[in-house]
Parts: structure tokens; sequence; C-alpha cells
């Protein structure tokens, strides 16, 4: 029986996934508190199997991963997490066209160009009747001499557009103090979350001097945070010498540029500190360039030279001794030559060539 | 007057190496009979006014008596830190340079005075050089007659400069003795009056 009350008095909201039973009460209210949480884990069991009854009951389609339901839109209104914003304070141009009944009004997105004939945007870039794309300014009498009318254009615009960033920042501020900006949108206590408004706003909105509020700390970067604490560390009445080391804490960065060098002369009994400053640099140095000193270059020119040295010598040999490698010509001068002779000749012959190559 | 800190004396050695090579050892290593000291001293680098001076170690002793303001010039100079920490050579150098040189250069006799005016050493100007020279080497200039005449850096290889057109450059110059008649700065900076 009590199954079938309960039933009757749950309500089920599908689209929050939620059932509730607005009318329930305790028979006789437990004792302890071991049964009234041995209750109510009954009474949420069966509150859940009455919301997948529920579920299982909708029209379902069937998919790799099981059924799937599409559940209805929530029908109980939850309430919001944070309070309605309030409303924004009115500009001061919203308060004077107020005043004077001037009422919006839409203007076209396109406009005749006269000059050239065709239908232009009223803004930006290669606009509708653009007054600074006007080549020739004609002279009127009520000109002053001496003043650009160009300049003049120019001037004017950027006064206009100063104007305008100067009332925009005016009425930010003014919403600001009202408080009917949200409030990460200032960024007080240095908060620095990214929000979806738009950031020059954002920016535009901490540069403000904002009376009564606190102005937004900037955030520091690692090398000025580094900075900063070096000073402070070196700020000791020991300079830091005596400080307690915090367990990781390195060295200060920004160490004063005081430099020592060795003594300009070294006295008798001092050991030669200089001497080993040079010598590790030397070795430094020449250990840098060891590589370069096998030249190849140099080496192969010298193999060169000395087999061609070794081949004459054997030549040199061969022309006294054997008479067979000797070129044709030598045995036809042979001919002609009485043996005597011919021996001596050759040998000075062969002794020029060397004397050449080297 | 300091001594060279540990950069400064490695940005020197660098220097005096991509003339010297491994002779550089010699240069360091050269032991000094100045002074009435009887044991033979060594000669050092010491710093003053930016200029890098090599001087044996009496002369030092001697010099710390004169003040940083007052002294000019003591020793040979070897040459100058720029103030952007740079290292440049001054002609001074050259009597440290020359004896110790790896890589040499000959000039005509002709050319010598082209060299000395201040100007590159062309193809043309060459009697002799020594073998394997790399383009960037330091090279000193010597007239045909085996006197030094200044220094400065190869933009060609012996090889590439055998190929080359006579009119190509061979050596940039650095420094030449006819720089103190020209600068004409005193006596620090007269090439060859300095010569200790």
């Amino acid at each position: 029986m009590g199954e079938v009350e309960s039933q009757k008095d749950t309500q089920i909201d599908l689209g929050n996934l939620m059932a509730y039973n607005p009318n329930h009460h305790f028979a006789s209210i437990p004792s302890s508190r071991e049964e009234l949480v041995k209750e109510c884990l009954e009474k949420g069991t069966e509150l859940a199997q009455a919301l997948a009854d529920a579920l299982f009951n909708l029209p379902a389609t069937e998919d790799v991963d099981g059924p799937i339901v599409k559940l209805p839109p929530p029908t109980t209104k939850l309430p919001r997490q944070k309070h309605l914003p309030k409303p924004k304070p009115p500009t001061k141009w919203e308060l004077f066209a107020q005043k004077k009944g001037i009422k919006k009004r839409k203007k076209d997105k396109i406009a005749y160009d006269e000059k050239s004939g065709t239908w232009k945007r009223t803004y930006g870039y290669d606009r509708a009747n653009d007054e600074d794309d006007v080549p020739i300014i004609e002279a009127k009498p009520s000109d002053e001499p001496g003043v650009d009318p160009f300049a003049k254009r120019r001037a004017d615009k950027k006064q206009r557009v100063d104007k305008q960033e100067k009332n925009r920042l005016r009425n930010l501020k003014q919403t600001a103090k009202a408080g009917a900006l949200p409030r990460d949108y200032l960024c007080f206590q240095g908060e620095t979350e990214s929000n979806s408004l738009d950031s020059h706003v954002q920016l535009a909105a901490t540069a403000l001097p904002i009376t009564g509020s606190q102005a937004a700390p900037k955030k520091l970067s690692k090398s000025e945070l580094e900075e900063v604490a070096g000073t402070a560390a070196t700020s000791t009445a020991s300079i830091g010498k005596f400080d307690k080391k915090l367990p990781g804490e390195k060295p200060p960065k920004n160490k004063g540029k005081n430099r020592k060098f060795l003594p300009v002369a070294e006295g008798r009994g001092m050991g030669s500190q200089e001497k080993e400053q040079t010598d590790k640099i030397l070795n430094k140095l020449i250990s840098k360039h060891s590589h370069e000193t096998l030249n190849v270059d140099k080496a192969v020119r010298k193999i060169n030279v000395q087999k061609e040295k070794k081949h004459k010598s054997k030549q040199d040999k061969s022309s006294s001794t054997s008479s067979k490698l000797k070129p044709k010509k030598k045995s036809l001068k042979k001919s002609s030559n009485k043996g005597s002779a011919k021996k001596g000749s050759s040998k000075s012959k062969s002794k020029l060539k060397s004397s050449k190559s080297n | 007057m300091r001594t060279l800190d540990e950069q400064e004396t490695t940005v020197v050695f660098e220097k005096l190496y991509k003339f010297v090579g491994n002779n550089l050892k010699n240069i360091v290593e050269n032991p000094s009979h100045e002074g009435p000291d009887p044991n033979p001293g060594r000669y050092c680098f010491r710093l003053q006014k930016n200029r890098v001076y090599y001087v044996s170690e009496s002369l030092v002793k001697r010099a710390t008596n004169v003040s940083r303001e007052k002294l000019v010039s003591l020793g040979i100079q070897v040459g100058k830190f720029t103030h952007h920490g740079n290292f440049h050579l001054t002609v001074h150098a050259l009597s440290l340079l020359a004896p110790n040189a790896k890589h040499k250069v000959w000039l005509k006799p002709t050319s010598e005075m082209s060299f000395l005016y201040g100007n590159p050493v062309l193809k043309a100007h060459l009697g002799r050089i020594t073998e394997d020279i790399n383009s960037g080497d330091g090279i000193v200039v010597y007239s045909m007659s085996d006197v030094p005449l200044g220094f400065g850096i190869a933009t060609k290889s012996t090889k590439d400069c055998r190929k080359s057109d006579p009119n190509s450059m061979v050596v940039i110059h650095q420094a030449d003795i006819g720089e103190g008649f020209m600068i004409d700065d005193g006596f620090v900076e007269f090439g060859t009056s300095v010569y200790v």
C-alpha cells in the first residue's frame, strides 16, 4: 500500500533527471540517527527507481552503446547561482536623448556614393561620401590664411575620436561606480580571470583610477619577481650574508658588479695565480684548435715529395747500372758516343732533374 | 693598471692565436731578464686605460709606483679593448707577432709603399707567401728583405690565391708601421718607437 501511495506522490522532472516527493512525512520520527539514514536511503532508492522507470518508458533509439533517449525540457525552475545583474546607469547621451525626446533610428548600412556612382558602405574604408577622400577643398572667404585645410580636417577627425574615447571611458567609470559591471570584469584583488568580455574594454576599465576602489595590481613577470626577491634578500644590515636561507632558495641573481682582479704585482711569497690562469686559458685554446694541427694537405705534399725523391734516386741507380730501362733516345746517343763519356753525361742529367724537383 | 680577467685574457689570446698559432706559448712563457733580479722573470699582460700591454714582471712592479691617471704607457702595447668589449691589435704588437708569425706574406719592393699607406695587399703585390693559409687567418706582412711591415687578415687561402686574378685582394690591412706618421697622435701611437 505504502509503495502505491509513494508512487502517486512522486514527481519526476526528466529534463533535470530529478525525482522528489513533496508530500512525504515520516510515519514516526526515527529515534536514532542510523535509522534515519537507513530510512532516507530507502526513500532515495524508491525515487531513483521511479526515475529509472520513467526513463525507460521514453521512446528510445538503439545505438552501439545501448538505447538512447531524448530528454524533455526541464520543468523545474532552479534558482540562479549569481544574483541578477544590476541595470546599467544611462550614459550621458542617453540622458540627453531622453530629455530631448530623441529616438534611436536604424541607419542604412549602405548608401549611394555620388562620386563613383555606386552603392557603398556608410562606414570604414572606401565608404560612401567619404569627406576625408576629397582631394580638393575650395577656399572660402572666411578661411584664415596660413591654415592647412587638409591638416585641419585630419586634426578635427582625431579630436572627435579622442572625445568619443573620453566619453566612453567616463561612462564605463560611471557604470563601474554603480556596481553594474561584473565583479571579475574589474579584476579586483588582482584577479585576472579571463572572461568573455571585450578585453580592451576590460583593460580600459582596470586602467581607470576608480575613486574608493583598489587599483588593480600589475602581475609581475618571472624576471621582475626574481629581481625584487634579489633586492629584498640583500636589503638587510648584513646585505643578506647572515640570513637563513629557505630550502631550495637560489642565490640572488642580480648581484652587484663587485669585480675582483688578481693582484697587479705578485709578491715573493705568493703563488702564481696569474700564471695558472693564463696557462689554463692557453691550454684550453690550444686543445680547442688541436684538430687543426694535423694538416692533411701538408702531409700529403710531404709524402709525395718523398716518393718522388725515392723514385728519382732509383732511376739514378738504374741509369748507372742497367741499360735495359733506359729510354730509346739515350740508346741512340749511346751509339754516337763513346762508353766512358756516356756514363758521366747521363749521371749529370739525372742529378739536374732531381735538383729541379727540389 | 690591472690584470686581465679570465674573459679578457681569452679574447686577447684568441686574437693573438690567429697570427701566431701554437707559438703563443713562446710569447706567454717568454722569460725576461729585465730588472735587478738575478732570476729571470716572466712577461705578462696588463690592462691600462682599455689598452693591453705586454710587460715584464719587474717593470710592472716598478710601474705600480705611478698612479693610474699619470701612467701613459708601459712595455709593449699589444692592442686595445673597444667600448663594446672587442679586442683590436695595434701596430706595436708587430714586434711580438713578427718573430712568432705562422702565416707570412712578402711584398715586392714596388708595392711596399702602397701597403704602408694603408691599402690592402693585392695578388700582384705578392713576392712570396707561406703555404696552408686559410681565409680569415692572421698574416704578418714582410718586405722582400724580411723587414716586418704590418699585419692583416687573409681573404683567400694559398690555393685560391694562385688561381685568382692579379687585382684581387689577398690580405686586408689592419696595421702597418707607416701608421705612426699618418695618425700623428703622440708617441704612443708611433709604431716603431715603443719597441722594447
